[in-house]
């Protein structure tokens, strides 16, 4: 029973991470409806940007994420206004486009680093909270309290706010949107921005605790991919509660079968999302046919 | 314009006819160096050619081998898809006469077998995987260690090192083998296996994980619950650092670590710490530390690499391939000719004791090629630094084994 709750533990804490890389990748999708294969590049100089503040300046990650969240999610704005806006006729080709941003991210990163992995050392990255028989990383559960603020804000930011009143519109329906007076460009513009930002976000919190490299990215857009599907297109609550379901899946197929099937269980969730409820938990109807189906 | 074209053209091709002659008495043997030069793993792949520089230098202050300089031209190849396209313009191209190379076993694999379609000598001295020998091709002669070589080190230091160190007997010793998933890893983790198996001891759990992975709680649970006296650990260096951080995190301290290959970074030092990765132990390449009696000419090796690059070696991969090109050398005299079948044939008859060379290597080739007598060494991290601990012909006078426990 001790080990149990061990695991779930364990479990919940690494369903905090994917989480909150899932959260700007959800929002992303179920607003400007494209999938932005570059999400797990942004987490990437999420990390970069805290490991810079950290070797430069002496910062530390909790305090440069303030500083390097809103750049990467300024980034995020330039990317949506500048390629992501000019394809906007062409969802297909929105798709390769951030591909493409895959690529060019990771070899920019890669032609400053030179292939040399950093990481931050420091104090942050090993302390451990003793919780009883727990042993519990800092940097992990921070990772889950911001996952659950940020969840909060963000439901709240949408519900409650005009700007996202506006930006629930636009999801709803694009063109009565605009027919309404939101500026509909400019609603994509913030919600790519908040996207990037909150991938940024992610990045930081994580710099104390792994090596990070140009492909770093992709050590999380698969499981990335994966939470946003089973949480539900579009849903917040959805990415929130797919990381955690993720995690806390991941954790007990790793430790009670084996950790080199940790992936493939999940894997073989996705899939039974995919065919059993496609729009996933809490997503709404129709968002898995983002891309063949005109958006009105 | 037409007609002073042509006759440029004619000019020239007297030119050449004229100088052809004395070119041919000179011609450089052309050498292709393969390896990754941009991509995650360029600053592996630059040095390794690093070592081949050196040694080209080195050889050409004496005249080269057979009349002829060395010129090394270098094939960037990132991808074992790009390893063929590489292969064929470098001896389209630039007309190179035969391969080294790599730092990567996937990439050696078909830049090898592109290489053979050409009849040109692939010589290895720095890639691991024990298939490249065994498939058993013409042109393919491996100076440097294999996979199995360094599993056979990590099972010799765990008998003489650290059995010894921990006062247990090697029988009934308990032993955790993790690796990472991919062929590199397992590979090494079952020769480790079988070998310390023979030897007594009791292998507590044997398991693998992605080296790309987000998480390793799973693995160190179970690692704590085992409760082994030694874990040894064959990856790469992101998921090398992540478990050693899981371990520290969780409290969990096995009697012994040992490091196959990675852990030995600046970075790795950095992302744990010294006082957590003092006691680490690491098998890899043979480094600048060690004695002349061990390796003759390492000395040499860092003044000749701190002259010409202005900085320390990064990693002593370089010195291994320095070595291996060194043997590349003495094989082409000893045959002749740079042919591939002619080389084999001379390597088959090279018999030259351990420690001849930099990395202590010596030259006995097996039936398929591969260097019996590849030097390998084991180091610790002691005051944020690493020493060579064994073997103890390698071991620098004054330098002791440090406490293996954890802090």
């Amino acid at each position: 029973m001790d080990i149990f709750f061990t695991v779930l533990v364990f479990g919940l804490l690494l369903g905090g991470i994917y989480g909150l890389v899932s959260i700007g990748l959800n929002l992303i999708f179920g607003v400007v409806r494209i999938v932005n294969f570059a999400q797990g590049e942004l987490v990437m100089f999420g990390m970069y940007g805290g490991f810079f503040a950290w070797h430069w300046w002496g910062i530390n990650p909790y305090l440069s994420v303030f500083l390097v969240a809103p750049l990467v999610g300024l980034l995020g704005v330039a990317i949506q206004r500048l390629v992501i806006q000019p394809l906007q006729h062409e969802p297909n080709m929105q798709i390769f486009a951030t591909f493409g941003l895959l690529m060019l991210f990771q070899n920019l990163m890669l032609m400053v680093s030179r292939g040399e992995a950093y990481s931050v050392g420091g104090q942050v990255g090993s302390t451990v909270l003793t919780v009883g028989d727990l042993k519990l990383s800092l940097v992990r559960v921070v990772t889950l309290v911001a996952a659950t603020l940020i969840t909060i804000g963000l439901h709240l930011f949408l519900a409650r706010t005009m700007t996202g009143k506006a930006i629930r519109a636009v999801t709803q329906d694009k063109r009565a949107a605009r027919a309404m007076g939101i500026n509909v460009e400019k609603t994509f513009l913030i919600t790519f921005g908040i996207g990037a930002a909150l991938a940024g976000m992610a990045g930081v919190l994580l710099t104390p605790i792994y090596s990070i490299t140009p492909g770093v990215g992709g050590n999380f857009i698969l499981a990335a991919f994966a939470v946003v599907v089973l949480g539900g297109l579009g849903s917040v609550w959805g990415a929130y509660l797919g990381g955690l379901v993720v995690g806390i899946v991941e954790a007990f197929a790793g430790f009670y079968i084996d950790p080199v099937l940790r992936s493939a269980v999940w894997f073989v969730i996705f899939l039974i999302v995919l065919v059993v409820k496609p729009s996933g938990l809490l997503g709404q109807v129709g968002a898995e046919e983002v891309g063949f189906r005109e958006q009105h | 314009m037409r007609a002073l074209k042509s006759w440029l053209a004619g000019l020239v091709a007297l030119a050449t006819l004229a100088l052809a002659p004395a070119a041919q008495a000179q011609a450089p043997i052309k050498v292709g160096a393969l390896n990754p030069y941009s991509g995650p793993l360029a600053l592996y792949g630059t040095e390794v050619t690093r070592g081949y520089e050196l040694a080209v230098d080195r050889l050409n202050a004496s005249g080269g081998v057979l009349g002829r300089r060395f010129e090394l031209i270098r094939g960037d190849v990132t991808s074992p898809q790009q390893g063929i396209a590489t292969v064929e313009q470098l001896v389209t191209r630039d007309k190179v006469d035969l391969f080294v190379g790599t730092y990567i076993s996937a990439i050696a694999l078909t830049a090898s077998d592109a290489a053979q379609r050409y009849n040109k000598l692939y010589w290895e001295t720095n890639a691991l995987a024990a298939q490249l020998t065994e498939r058993g091709l013409p042109n393919f002669v491996r100076a440097g260690p294999d996979g199995p070589a360094f599993a056979a080190m990590s099972a010799a230091a765990v008998r003489e090192l650290i059995a010894p160190a921990l006062k247990k007997d090697m029988r009934g010793l308990t032993v955790w083998i993790e690796s990472e998933d991919s062929i590199y890893g397992t590979q090494i983790a079952q020769v480790q296996r079988r070998i310390l198996e023979t030897f007594g001891a009791k292998i507590v759990g044997f398991g693998a994980h992605s080296a790309r992975t987000v998480d390793l709680n799973d693995t160190v649970l179970r690692i704590r619950q085992a409760n082994p006296d030694v874990l040894v650990q064959t990856g790469y260096v992101p998921d090398g650092n992540l478990l050693l951080r899981t371990l520290r995190d969780q409290g969990v301290k096995p009697g012994a670590i040992l490091y196959v290959g990675t852990g030995d970074t600046p970075e790795t030092l950095q992302a744990l710490g010294e006082k957590y990765m003092d006691g680490i132990l690491i098998v890899g390449y043979p480094r600048n530390d060690i004695t002349e009696a061990f390796g003759p000419g390492a000395k040499a090796y860092l003044e000749a690499y701190r002259a010409k690059y202005k900085a320390d070696p990064i990693a002593p991969q370089g010195m291994n391939a320095y070595t291996g090109f060194l043997i590349l050398a003495e094989t082409i005299k000893a045959a002749n000719s740079i042919e591939p079948d002619k080389i084999q044939a001379a390597a088959a008859k090279l018999d030259k004791p351990e420690h001849s060379y930099p990395s202590g290597h010596g030259v006995k080739f097996d039936k398929n090629f591969q260097n019996l007598r590849a030097g390998l060494t084991v180091s610790q991290w002691q005051g944020g630094k690493l020493a060579t601990v064994y073997p103890k012909l390698a071991v620098t006078p004054g330098v002791t084994l440090k406490p293996l426990a954890r802090p």
